[in-house]
């Protein structure tokens, strides 16, 4: 999908630009963003990227807590099960965010705000795929309102 | 159960008379016919007022984290599912197992006052009586026959585990497990929301979620909830505000469900002690379910020395969120 177009997309529908959260691994994910940028592959603005030391180091705070302080969607980017940097991090991740998942689907929160995937440092183009997809579904959805704090203003 | 009463009562005062405990964990009964409420007894004296009746659904597992148990050898009454409790509560080395003397009690399923009282069955009681598998509530004018499955508790009926799994030493003889059929409908609350929207599955919750007053007793008696510490407790960690505010309100009830995923072992106390009625343990048994069918069968609490399926993983399991949704079971 093109970037530019979703961009575009976002522009014209007025006021909602969605914001999402990506929690990168350090050793995977956030090199394959930084690749994705040296490839100028873009990726939108609206994606706002913390890194992480793993995939692991993510729990189910921060995943709320995003959400509760403004998130429309967050994703969690790891490295491909077997290649963790610190051998079995993001094993754990896996079956953590396996759960997690199911149980925000449970109380009827949209799949498409949630969204887990394993990304290495080669993989600029899965990357930037990634993040648009999100995007474009997220922006599908509209605001994130079912988890968000009442009192947050952004 | 008037036998066994007894039975507990003189082994009781045995183990305080001869030391082998320092106290004893048990039940006592209160003014109100259902009142059976947690007491410890340390004198042989004060025994007499002990009770082991069809209203001794406290788990009394978690008492022993009391600062008052410390250094002490501590005695304690469990049915099966406080069992479950006790050894969780070891496995996450919350106790000592060597400090615990266990006695056992089989169970054959407590009652639930709110159902008894919806039955109309609390007006002029005077007792309840067990013949076979009926039970006869008795009051001045009549005596009513009554099926255990309407008054039991909704965890009594489907309980897997009516024996205790561990004890030092069992009181009276083991029942038969009648409730295993049923135990594998514990799923089926959980299965008929799956098939809700998601718009219908978020309004359930909301308006669940939205009951709370974060009273704080599930947690309580959770015997999976035993950090020393509990960042609830604890509002300028940032972890949970004490507005009631509905993104508040989920966030608790999600990090607690979540917190004891995979030690959860789903003994119910949860949702009986909830005083606004949240279905807590629908969120738990969505989570085991989970488990379940994604990492393999495991019940918490029954052998503290397999790991919990949270704290260990396989090189070759599912998830259920990459391409192919391997694993995936909702809509
Ligand atoms: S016991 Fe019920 S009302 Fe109290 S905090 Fe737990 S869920 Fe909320
Ligand atoms: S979460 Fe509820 S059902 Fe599970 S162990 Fe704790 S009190 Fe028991």
């Amino acid at each position: 999908m093109s970037v530019i177009a979703s961009d575009a997309v976002i522009k014209k529908e007025a006021g909602f630009e969605p914001l999402i959260v990506a929690f990168c691994c350090n050793w995977c994910s956030y090199a394959g963003a930084d690749l994705a940028g040296t490839s100028r592959l873009n990726y939108p603005a609206n994606i706002k990227i913390i890194r992480v030391p793993c995939s692991c180091r993510v729990n189910a705070n921060f995943v709320l807590r995003a959400f509760q302080r403004g998130a429309d969607g967050v994703i969690i980017a790891g490295c491909h099960p077997g290649d963790c940097h610190y051998m079995t991090g993001n094993y754990y991740t896996r079956r953590r965010m396996s759960l997690l998942k199911n149980l925000l689907e449970f109380i009827g929160i949209e799949e498409a705000r949630f969204k887990i995937d394993w990304i290495s440092a080669s993989e600029g183009n899965k990357f930037a795929e990634v993040m648009n997809d999100v995007l474009a579904k997220v922006h599908q959805l509209g605001p994130n309102r079912k988890l968000r704090d009442s009192r947050w203003r952004r | 159960m008037e036998k066994i009463r007894e039975e507990i009562k003189e082994i009781v005062r045995q183990a305080l008379a001869s030391k082998e405990v320092d106290l004893i964990l048990a039940w006592e009964k209160g003014q109100l016919w259902y009142d059976s409420y947690p007491a410890f007894f340390t004198e042989e004296q004060g025994v007499d007022s002990l009770v082991w009746d069809q209203f001794c659904v406290n788990n009394l597992s978690k008492y022993l984290l009391d600062d008052g148990m410390a250094g002490q050898k501590v005695g304690i009454l469990v049915k099966g599912c406080d069992t479950l409790a006790f050894n969780q509560l070891v496995q996450d080395n919350r106790i000592i197992r060597d400090n615990v003397v266990l006695y056992g009690l089989p169970c054959s399923g407590m009652i639930d006052p709110a159902k008894v009282r919806r039955e109309g069955l609390d007006r002029g009681l005077i007792k309840i009586k067990k013949t076979g598998d009926q039970l006869i509530f008795v009051n001045k004018e009549q005596q009513i026959k009554v099926l255990p499955t309407q008054v039991y508790y909704d965890k009594c009926l489907t309980c897997h585990y009516p024996n205790p799994v561990i004890y030092d030493r069992l009181i009276g003889e083991k029942v038969a497990n009648e409730t295993l059929a049923t135990h594998a409908g514990r799923f089926s609350a959980v299965e008929e929301l799956e098939e809700l929207s998601t718009k219908d599955r978020f309004a359930y919750w909301d308006q669940q979620f939205s009951k709370c007053i974060r009273c704080l007793a599930c947690r309580n008696i959770c015997p999976a909830c035993s950090c020393e510490q509990c960042t609830f407790d604890d509002s300028e960690l940032e972890i949970l505000g004490k507005a009631k505010e509905n993104s508040e309100d989920k966030f608790f009830h999600l990090i607690r469900a979540y917190h004891v995923a995979g030690r959860c072992v789903d003994c119910g106390e949860c949702s009986r002690v909830c005083p606004q009625g949240i279905p807590l343990e629908k969120l738990n048994r969505k989570l085991i379910k989970d488990i379940n069918e994604l990492y393999g069968e495991y019940q918490a609490g029954l052998d503290p020395s397999i790991k919990g399926p949270l704290v260990t993983y396989q090189l070759e399991d599912t998830d259920t969120f990459t391409a192919g949704e391997r694993g995936r079971k909702q809509k």
